[in-house]
């Protein structure tokens, strides 16, 4: 009979290495914050005290004068942080893609080839810096020069948002297919032509869906920037939680939670749409 | 050559959806626009006292970020471990639950599910506000959020990746007679280990900076410093953590890259 | 007329493309190339229309020297030259009717093309070209939901829609059935035939280049080792231009 082959042993090596040092680090993070399991297993409890405590939440006129407008606003920064992040992001994402950048030559006497400076390569690693800094980072920044209030939550997120999307908009650009683009060429077409009638059909329903899941992620970063003063609904949770007010405080969370929801679905289905492109057109056959 | 023999056909039109779209997005877009209040004159001077910002900025203290700082930097590193583990692991039974793959009953499926969406609307630091007035401020109260955090979005991603993977092999587990237990975890879990794993490292590099952030509320790790630096305007001593904290997700995420590719 | 001077193509990899070619194409031919991958039956067609420059020789196109054109002459070149491709290279989220008019780009001004208001001459010329493809009916549909046989016709379309005088096709039936090639071929041989337009077909099928062929070149590395009339050509010679004997797979066949 054959030998039955022996599991290799470098496979359940590793992964035995990996779940010790796995556990390792957790029990050394746990005993470092001191965290034990009887700590943990009390955890649900308080939580359900915190969670009942919230429930009845507060739906008097005078609370909901306060919260509902907060959550507008959040909406807003968010909206206009979006809207900014899309508008600067899209020139941007074509000057760093590398199939749609800008070059400058250099004159051949100072080296023997024909050599090109691509603007892709710089612009690549300003997005990367700029993407680095997290919103509320960048808030904080500018709290001082702007103060408190909406605009400097909305710059936070504008600015950031044009980091992400530059780099995922110039991502969906580099992978389109050329063929379009050789055929527009081919038969005359200029430069101009070929950005606009092979590349942006191209990339148009993918970037915009970007857009989209930026509006749905800035949404949330905007409720969180309130807690700092840069505007929005976190300001109100984080001082009705001071207060212990939290009835209050379960009346923010429940208006953050449907706002979200609701800009979620939309967005979500938005974006199911544009990507799956127009049902099948009246001509069939 | 001027007459055509086939009759050209009707152009379509768009959809009326568009019509009402495009303008509405811009009124909406002004009406934020203008409700954020934005004032061109009171920008440019503002903008003239970037000096409080930038001077200190730029002259960053590093021995006194090194002294006060090495101990929180690690609890935030500490936290992120912990909260991304138990995060992740227990969002694995959640995932196999949430999905229609893996969940023939549709009521669990149902909970399950919602119970993960509703996680999501949830942002990180509201989760530390939560937490901090639940079990006081400190460490573990970060560790709670952020584990709340880790489950809602590996939740997501996971359920998402066992709705698309291939169900024949599950069907096969089951017609050798296996309970639904047995199938799930002979047949589905070896197909999404891969994408755990990259998930969990993704996560856990969020985890790292959300850790950060959370100290903010009071949730331990060097947010707290950060904070209080902050609002003495002490932009010279922030600036350093800042520096700190970059190299450490740096390093965090070459790791995640190598461990990925030899991974996958 | 086209001409080929002693032309020379070396890809900056090295690889020769092209050696030393001289060739020459009178108005009117329909001319079919044939030749192994690699043989050079690509960068040939795209020499024509500047495409792919030659490192060495010259390339005249209705007396104008391509390596000698500047930007604007090139597109000027380029709009009287029709090229359909293998993979058909249609924007595919775009209706046929707009991937047609991008073949009127050329004597449209940016602004209207870009906004889309296209003048009516143009969009005449353009249905007239749907037309003589027999796809006319489908002008609003998105080019993704078309066959491929229906693509190709409207990249052949497109390239009507240049009133060109000359027209390329890179192994424009590689990806089609047999069925289908040979209605696509018909197409071309019938635009050759009606409208007097210098014809220039890759093929690497061979029962194809024999029914629809009139002259016939074979390339091998690069190098022109086959040039006569369709009906002189024995199997000889296509063993000779592929070097190796002949495989099933050098022919479409019928489909059964």
């Amino acid at each position: 009979m054959k030998d039955i082959p022996k599991k290799p042993i470098n496979q359940t090596i590793t992964k035995f290495i990996i779940s010790i040092v796995l556990i390792f680090l957790a029990i050394w993070s746990a005993s470092g914050l001191e965290i034990s399991l009887e700590r943990l297993s009390k955890a649900p409890q308080l939580t359900w005290t915190l969670i009942s405590a919230l429930y009845p939440i507060d739906l008097s006129q005078e609370a909901l004068d306060r919260i509902i407008p907060k959550v507008f606003e959040s909406l807003y920064i968010a909206w206009t942080g979006t809207v900014i992040g899309a508008i600067f992001s899209f020139p941007i994402a074509f000057i760093s893609a590398k199939n749609t950048s800008v070059s400058i030559k250099i004159p051949k006497f100072l080296t023997n080839k024909n050599y090109f400076i691509y603007s892709s390569q710089f612009m690549k690693q300003i997005l990367n810096i700029v993407r680095a800094f997290p919103e509320l980072l960048l808030a904080f920044v500018f709290l001082p020069i702007t103060g408190l209030g909406a605009l400097t939550g909305t710059l936070a997120i504008g600015i950031h948002s044009i980091g992400t999307l530059g780099k995922l908009s110039s991502e969906v650009i580099e992978g389109i297919d050329e063929g379009p683009l050789e055929a527009i060429k081919a038969s005359g077409g200029s430069k101009s032509n070929e950005l606009i009638f092979g590349v942006i059909p191209q990339v148009m329903p993918t970037i915009i869906s970007y857009w989209l899941y930026r509006f749905e992620i800035n949404l949330r970063a905007s409720a969180v920037l309130g807690v700092i003063g840069a505007g929005g609904v976190g300001q109100e949770l984080i001082n009705q939680l001071r207060f212990r007010a939290f009835d209050r405080a379960g009346t923010v969370l429940v208006a953050t939670i449907i706002l979200v929801l609701s800009i979620d679905t939309v967005s979500g289905a938005l974006r199911r749409r544009i990507i799956k492109g127009k049902s099948v057109t009246v001509e069939q056959n | 050559m001027n007459k055509l023999s086939t009759k050209i056909p009707k152009k379509p039109y768009p959809s009326p959806l568009i019509y009402l779209g495009a303008p509405l997005v811009l009124l909406f877009t002004r009406f934020s626009f203008n409700k954020i209040g934005f004032d061109w004159e009171k920008f440019k001077t503002n903008l003239d006292n970037r000096h409080i910002v930038t001077d200190p900025l730029f002259d960053p203290k590093w021995s006194w970020a090194i002294e006060n700082t090495a101990l929180p930097l690690i609890e935030t590193i500490q936290i992120a471990i912990l909260a991304s583990l138990i995060g992740c692991f227990v969002a694995l039974p959640i995932s196999f639950f949430a999905s229609k793959t893996t969940n023939p009953s549709i009521y669990t499926f149902a909970l399950n599910k919602s119970f993960l969406n509703l996680i999501r609307t949830i942002p990180d630091l509201f989760w530390g506000m939560l937490f901090v007035a639940a079990v006081s401020q400190g460490p573990f109260a970060g560790v709670l959020a952020l584990t709340m955090f880790s489950l809602a979005i590996m939740g997501k991603l996971l359920s998402e990746t066992i709705d698309a993977i291939d169900p024949g092999p599950l069907e096969a587990a089951r017609a050798t007679g296996s309970s639904q237990q047995q199938t799930v975890f002979s047949s589905a879990l070896p197909q999404v280990m891969p994408n755990f794993i990259a998930y969990f490292l993704y996560i856990f590099e969020l985890c790292i900076r959300a850790s950060v952030i959370l100290g903010l509320v009071g949730a331990g790790g060097v947010g707290r410093i950060i904070e209080t630096q902050r609002i003495f305007l002490r932009f010279d001593r922030i600036s350093p953590i800042i520096v700190f904290i970059l190299a450490i997700v740096i390093v965090i995420e070459q790791v995640s890259v190598y461990v990925r590719r030899k991974v996958l | 007329m086209i001409k080929f001077e002693n032309v020379s193509v070396t890809y900056p990899g090295g690889v020769e493309a092209l050696k030393n070619l001289n060739l020459e194409i009178k108005d009117g031919e329909f001319l079919i190339i044939v030749g192994l991958s690699g043989a050079g039956k690509s960068t040939l067609l795209r020499t024509t229309n500047g495409l792919v420059m030659p490192t060495e020789g010259e390339v005249h196109v209705d007396g104008q020297q391509i390596t000698k054109s500047n930007k604007k002459e090139l597109k000027q070149i380029r709009s009287r030259i029709g090229m359909i491709f293998q993979t058909f290279n249609l924007v595919n989220r775009t209706s046929v009717l707009k991937n047609v008019l991008t073949g009127r780009l050329h004597s449209v001004s940016v602004i209207r093309s870009t906004l889309g208001i296209w003048p009516q001459e143009d969009k005449n010329i353009a249905f007239k070209s749907l037309e003589q493809v027999e796809i006319l009916e489908k002008a609003y549909v998105r080019a993704s939901n078309l066959s491929g046989g229906q693509q190709q016709r409207v990249g052949i379309a497109r390239a009507l829609a240049q009133q060109p005088t000359v027209m390329l096709a890179d192994e424009p039936v590689a990806s089609l059935d047999p069925v289908t090639s040979r209605v696509v071929m018909k197409y071309l041989k019938k635009i050759n035939e009606d409208l007097g337009i210098t014809t220039i077909v890759n093929l690497h099928f061979l029962d194809l280049a024999k029914e629809f062929g009139e002259r016939l070149i074979g390339l091998k590395d690069g190098e022109l080792v086959y040039d006569g009339k369709i009906s002189d050509v024995t199997d000889k010679d296509f063993q000779n231009i592929y070097g190796r004997d002949i495989k099933s797979s050098d022919f479409i066949g019928d489909d059964e």
